[in-house]
């Protein structure tokens, strides 16, 4: 027996079959049901818990239908409504599959009713009031007409407004004024009566992206291995190859599905750099995603049915290289990317964009090559020389420099001492001031806040700064544009071993704040 | 006995072909043909044919920029029409240490920022797993990895695995180490880069010019002329890179005067810093 909080009271709010053998009602006061049962069992409702758990579970039924949703209009949780417009002969009919899908769910301990019509409306009303009934479209209206009020999806002050008018079956409301209902019951009660009759079409939301391609595989008995399931996807990837290939499509995205026998569906998605239908390679893809599952795969008590579907489709042609075309290779490049990226991951596979800024590590966006966008034609390409590595977070060091504008002439960094030789300079990179607002927020956090903090917060130039510091840590420190602290002056310095480093000067000599010197890069 | 020559090169192709390793015709020939001074054939090596495992090591951590240049400059000759990338590999622990690949900075290096695909990798079994799909790729000519560690997972069976695999796909691996030790490995060359003091701006002669490296070749394990340069007195090198590739530079002579050598004259030089700040600001 569960309780929940309604306006402040406890009050019950569901009950088993023994409890209401013993007289106790949804609604009553807990502390009353404890008086009148004193060993009762009672626990507290958690009704998020309850509508996630039930929305997994409306997720698994998509194994009997593809439009699979919750109806949320009366409870968050409850009412599960499958759209089996052309599936109920893989059932072998209607009936039959309604007998099916109730009663596995009762095999499994749970009380359902379930009932087919033409609407959403009437499904609901019949489930709940006449289970069991399959109605077709010519009776609906006559068998919908016997059914309670309560079967419309009503408010309660609406039903018992409306049993006060002596209308107490759907029946009555038929051919009554609209107008007048509408204004004494409220608008929902019109529109509930269309809905259920079909003359207002009633939209479903399918929790599950409706694939149109898509294999599947029941088994006999759970399966639970991961090789079981990767050898299954290979199957399933070359029916799902022929189906595209019939439609010439190629596809960018597939989803693995997973139905477990305790209601549960695992998903597993992966992404290709170009639209596909190579079984192979799409069953690769799957094995190297479950290389980096790491545990997360877990088949509960088995796996009983296997769905991958096919998601981005494009067409995708059969092509012939042409005898004067040269190969480059670019497909079997972007498959490479696929393997990689779908073994370590999208972010560990990146290329570099040069991007319409000067700040140098703003300047390049490293971007998976998978999720390629187009370049940026006013992108610079005709900079000043630049160093062949960055540091992602430039390092403090200590220089002895001409004032005001002079290359360092000495110079420590991670307690070495460097003797400059040769250096040219200064480039001045001035903050962005288009982004005064925002601009500290931003990948330049990190660098700038730590440079602004550094004098204080590290007194020893040479020690590292710590990398993981948070970024917000520095946005508030940081104030707003000020040139004297954002102006940064880079030096390219050779030592007398020929190393070369990329320096700069954050501040300028003179100012209120003592400049600040970083090493941010290494030339060849 | 003597065999007939056609018959040594069947039976060389015959191992070759069970040791599952392509002939290296092109790099006997290679080297045969550049035998007239050993610095040249050393400056051929430079071009070394695709399919080879090289091995680039810098003394320190803060040479990796001189480490990835000359790596850059090699791979680089690889690139051809059906071969147009190039993958870097760094454990993504190691970036802060050894610094990311910079995309604007491979411009001096001939090469679009577009051509190297970085692959920031979590663990080492991941990296050389990597490392196998990127050279078995037809159209990668080349696989550069970073390694700022010693890794236990990189010994010398894994590294004769590599070398198999990049002759078997030719796809040339760079492998990038640290460090004065040497560990056993199976590859074909080793190089020992150095950064040189440069020969500054032809109009500024107190500023940075074209990198300059020292090389030394360490090992060659080319087909029949293997460990043939190890007689030899001369194998190491300077060379700048230029905008025509690696030139050779000869600082014997005049050591401690580079700023007379004039810098290669077509070469768009990097103006200096100063004058651009309109654009800059």
């Amino acid at each position: 027996m569960l309780w929940e909080r309604i306006k402040g009271g406890m009050r019950l709010s569901a009950l088993d079959a023994l409890a209401s053998k013993a007289g106790l009602s949804v609604g009553q006061n807990l502390s009353d049901a404890r008086a009148l049962v004193p060993d009762l069992l009672v626990f507290e409702h958690d009704a998020d818990f309850t509508a996630h758990v039930f929305s997994d579970f409306a997720d698994w039924h998509s194994n009997a239908s593809p439009v699979v949703a919750v109806d949320d209009t009366m409870a968050p949780y409850g009412d599960l409504i499958l759209d089996i417009t052309g599936v109920a002969h893989l059932f072998g009919g209607e009936d039959k599959m309604l007998a099916t899908l109730t009663s596995r769910l009762r095999a499994l301990g749970y009380s359902t009713h379930g009932a087919i019509a033409d609407t959403v409306g009437a499904a609901w009303a019949f489930a709940h009031f006449e289970p069991g009934r399959i109605v077709p479209e010519d009776e609906l209206e006559a068998s919908l007409g016997d059914l309670p009020v309560h079967a419309l999806r009503l408010t309660e002050t609406q039903v018992a407004g409306l049993n006060q008018m002596g209308l107490k079956s759907v029946g009555q409301l038929y051919g009554r004024d609209r107008k007048a209902l509408q204004a004494r019951f409220g608008a929902s009660l019109v529109l509930r009566l269309d809905q259920a009759l079909g003359a207002i079409e009633e939209r479903v939301t399918p929790r599950l992206p409706i694939a149109e391609h898509h294999a599947e595989r029941r088994f006999a008995g759970p399966i639970g291995y991961l090789d079981d399931v990767l050898m299954t996807v290979r199957d399933l990837a070359i029916q799902l190859g022929i189906r595209l290939g019939a439609e010439a499509l190629g596809a960018q995205s597939f989803h693995l599905f997973l139905y477990r026998v305790d209601h549960k569906v695992m998903t597993l998605s992966v992404n290709a750099a170009r639209a596909t239908r190579d079984p192979s390679h799409i069953a690769q893809l799957f094995v190297n995603r479950s290389e980096r599952l790491e545990g997360e795969y877990d088949a509960g008590f088995g796996i009983d049915m296997i769905r991958l579907a096919a998601g981005s489709l494009s067409p995708t042609p059969d092509v012939q290289v042409g005898a004067f075309e040269i190969d480059d290779g670019a497909e079997d490049l972007a498959r490479l990317y696929d393997r990689m990226t779908s073994r370590l991951g999208p972010l560990a596979v990146v290329r570099s964009k040069p991007v319409d800024t000067h700040i140098p590590e703003r300047a390049v966006k490293l971007e998976p090559v998978v999720a390629r966008t187009p370049d940026d034609p006013s992108a610079l390409v005709d900079l000043p020389v630049r160093p062949l590595r960055l540091l992602p977070n430039p390092e403090p060091v200590e220089v002895i420099a001409e004032v005001p504008h002079g290359p360092p002439l000495r110079m420590v960094w991670r307690r070495v001492s460097y003797r400059v030789l040769k250096a040219s300079g200064p480039e001045r990179i001035e903050a962005e001031w288009w982004r005064t607002s925002q601009k500290l927020g931003l990948l330049t956090a990190p660098t700038v806040g730590e440079a602004e903090i550094a004098p204080q917060d590290h007194p020893d130039p040479t020690k590292k700064p710590v990398k993981s510091e948070p970024l917000a840590q520095h946005v508030s420190k940081l104030e707003e544009f000020d040139p004297e602290i954002t102006v940064r002056d880079y030096y390219v310095v050779e030592d007398d071993a020929g190393r070369r480093f990329w320096v700069f000067r954050v501040g300028l000599y003179g100012a209120s704040r003592p400049p600040g010197w970083y090493l941010h890069g290494f030339f060849a | 006995m003597s065999r007939p020559k056609p018959d040594l090169e069947a039976l060389r192709a015959q191992i070759a072909a069970l040791e599952k390793r392509p002939v290296l015709a092109d790099g006997a020939a290679l080297l045969t043909k550049q035998k007239q001074g050993d610095e040249d054939e050393l400056l051929g090596l430079l071009k070394a044919p695709p399919g080879l495992l090289h091995e680039i090591f810098a003394d320190e951590h803060r040479q990796s920029g001189t480490a990835l240049g000359f790596t850059l400059g090699l791979a680089g000759s690889l690139l051809g029409q059906n071969r147009q990338a190039l993958i870097y590999l760094q454990l993504s622990a190691e970036g802060q240490e050894i610094g990311l690949p910079y995309g604007l900075g491979f411009q001096n290096f001939g090469l679009t920022p577009d051509t190297l695909v970085i692959g920031r990798i979590g663990t080492m079994p991941e990296l050389l797993w990597a490392l196998e799909e990127a050279i078995a790729c037809r159209a990668v000519a080349a696989v550069i990895v970073d390694l700022a560690s010693h890794p236990k997972a990189l010994d010398f069976t894994v590294s004769r695995r590599i070398s198999l695999r990049a002759a078997a796909a030719g796809t040339s691996a760079f492998l990038i180490r640290y460090g004065k030790g040497r560990e056993a490995s199976a590859a074909r060359l080793r190089w020992h880069v150095k950064p040189g003091v440069s020969a500054g701006q032809p109009f500024d002669a107190s500023a940075p010019g074209n990198p300059r490296f020292a090389i030394e070749i360490e090992k060659l394990r080319l087909g029949q002329e293997s460990g043939q340069l190890r007689q030899t007195e001369q194998h190491h090198l300077i060379v700048d890179w230029t905008e025509n590739g690696f030139v050779s530079v000869d600082t014997k002579k005049r050591p401690l005067a580079p700023l007379r050598r004039p810098a290669p004259p077509s070469r768009p030089q990097p103006a200096a810093l100063g004058d651009r700040l309109s654009e800059a600001s």
